[in-house]
């Protein structure tokens, strides 16, 4: 891509020029930032070394691409395919290795996400098991329902969440339902472990639905019964698990814990700062509201324990415009702040990398420089080890897409 | 700097009956030397390392070591006596995929229940022979200074 392409996009200092400020953050956690932050590209000769009977595909704007990367240190990148104007890294096929280019040069030795064998089985009922229960690398990911009141409904979605236009594309391609049935779930389950070794974790998430005789209790009520149907495939009563959902209120969360083998909580504020809550996240805002969100995540803690329960930023979004934080270095210290409150009430807090993608209300904005997520990261891991918190249900290997996590290998 | 292994180092190193140390550092520069059986040679050349505890001291000094471009030694001393030292630095892990899942497999099958966190892929950079007789005429020709004046007296 010519560079002045390049620039035109993004006029700032290269990767050495950013991780040289960072001696002490590693090179291979930044380029998973930078890989995450400016997406990438696929050469024709890396789509066509692609294996489908080895390799995830995915599909994305009616493309199929493979799904995704795994650095040398065993880190996970989640990355979006995005067009070459936007100055992303290329993926290519060399000397029979994938390899990663930054403008050309080949920085870093990639490989595509294995795919298990159970994705070309089929349920009962006669539906794929890979669009039921898809798999990371150590992760079991169940997406389950494609519907959330806030967007569809109430038309607050989420500013940033790309989601609910990407669903809407896999319902029309594959037919795919609204809401899954925890018999095909827990069938896809029972498959998956028999693949010894394969699955270190099971990941369930889906959109908001706010009815029930107190809001949310139908969210809850479904969640309840498909835990208990996957609950089915193990001896323990409780296993490995992360169930991210809306912020329940102490009765919904207790019965959560008493009613299922779940492991841990999670419910993502996605922003940390009142005011651009409210913006960004309206729904979330008008059915419970940013205090009242903070305050169920630390009222979790009691029931499922320090260390159990966690709460997600879209890493970036506060810098958004025109509302968000004017400078970087004001958003990082209102985020950090903000973080270290919850965390002094034992709640974790992990950040994705926002990457503007087509489909949410943000896709025109840009995301903050490398060096804002690396003190991002930083910031976070530290607060996660001066509080002696610890994300072992989201970090490198059960979850792979929070930079800040995959510190916590050191601690 | 990638050291060919020879074929005296590599049975050494398959050698069940051999004893393997792998030796790592902390951020603090604290040392952390420990019997690692598990020591091989992989097929693509390197030496592989089977970590059985994601949370162990070994490993998180290994993540330091492959984020930050440091080194490990590894101490192997046969059923004859025979002991060499390689240096060299972690370049990979793996955390899935066939070289993991068959390890994986492989570990339960002859041990039981018991766990797998990775493959850790260390390139062998320099073979150190660390009989005490070769070290002592290496050392000594480099420093004919070092020595005891007794043992070169007139007796």
């Amino acid at each position: 891509m010519p560079i002045a392409l390049r620039q035109k996009f993004r006029d700032e200092p290269s990767f050495d020029e950013v991780t040289a400020q960072h001696p002490r953050f590693p090179r291979l956690v930044a380029r998973k930032i930078d890989v995450q932050r400016r997406g990438v590209h696929y050469s024709k000769r890396a789509l066509e070394a692609v294996d489908p009977t080895r390799h995830q595909i995915y599909t994305w704007e009616n493309v199929n691409y493979p799904h995704s990367l795994l650095l040398r240190d065993g880190g996970t990148i989640l990355v979006i395919p995005q067009p070459e104007e936007r100055d992303p890294y290329v993926v290519d096929f060399i000397d029979e290795r994938f390899m990663l280019l930054d403008a050309g040069q080949a920085v870093e030795e990639v490989e595509i996400w294995p795919k298990p064998k159970y994705y070309d089985k089929k349920t009962s009922s006669g539906r794929l098991m890979r669009e039921v229960v898809s798999a990371r690398p150590q992760r079991l990911d169940v997406f389950v329902t494609s519907f959330c009141h806030f967007f569809h409904v109430d038309d607050q979605g989420c500013k940033f969440c790309s989601l609910p236009y990407h669903h809407r594309q896999l319902r029309s391609e594959n037919g795919l339902p609204t809401r899954l049935q925890a018999s095909d779930i827990r069938e896809c389950i029972v498959e998956a472990l028999k693949e010894p070794g394969r699955f270190a974790n099971i990941h369930i998430t889906g959109g908001s639905i706010v009815k029930g005789v107190e809001v949310l209790d139908m969210e809850v009520d479904y969640y309840i019964s498909l835990l208990q149907a996957i609950g089915e495939a193990f001896e323990a009563p409780r296993f490995p698990s992360q169930l991210l959902a809306t912020a329940f209120n102490e009765r919904q969360l207790t019965r959560l814990r008493e009613q299922t083998g779940l492991g841990s909580f999670t419910a993502d504020i996605e922003v940390l700062n009142e005011d651009l809550f409210n913006w960004i996240c309206p729904g979330k805002a008008q059915w419970v509201g940013y205090r009242e969100w903070q305050n169920r995540l630390i009222r979790a803690v009691d029931i499922f324990g320090k260390g159990n329960v966690g709460t997600g930023i879209v890493g970036g979004v506060e810098t958004a415009a025109p509302n968000g934080f004017r400078t970087e270095s004001d958003a990082l210290r209102a985020t950090l702040d903000e973080a270290e409150y919850l965390a002094q009430n034992g709640v974790t807090t992990v950040h994705t990398v926002w990457a503007p993608q087509i489909g949410s209300q943000f896709y025109h904005l840009k995301a903050p420089s490398l060096d804002y997520f690396i003190r991002l990261a930083r910031g976070l891991q530290d607060i996660r080890e001066k509080y002696g918190l610890s994300a072992d249900f989201d970090d490198f290997r059960r979850c792979g897409n929070h930079p800040d996590t995959d510190l916590a290998r050191l601690q | 700097m990638t050291a060919n292994l020879s074929q005296e180092v590599i049975d050494l190193l398959n050698d069940p009956e051999t004893t393997k140390v792998l030796a790592t550092v902390d951020t603090a520069g604290e040392p952390h030397a420990v019997v690692k059986q598990s020591l091989h040679l992989g097929e693509d050349g390197n030496i592989h390392y089977l970590e059985r505890i994601e949370s162990s001291t070994t490993n998180r000094n290994l993540v330091r070591s492959i984020w930050f471009d440091g080194s490990v030694a590894i101490s192997l001393t046969g059923r004859n006596g025979r002991t060499v030292q390689i240096k060299g630095k972690p370049i990979k892990i793996h955390v899935s995929g066939p070289l993991f899942l068959d390890h994986y497999n492989r570990l339960r099958a002859t041990l039981g229940d018991s766990d797998l966190a990775g493959v850790w892929v260390i390139e062998p950079e320099r073979v150190i022979d660390q009989a005490l007789e070769t070290r002592r005429a290496i050392e000594a020709e480099k420093h004919p200074h070092f020595i005891h004046l007794d043992r070169l007296a007139r007796h």
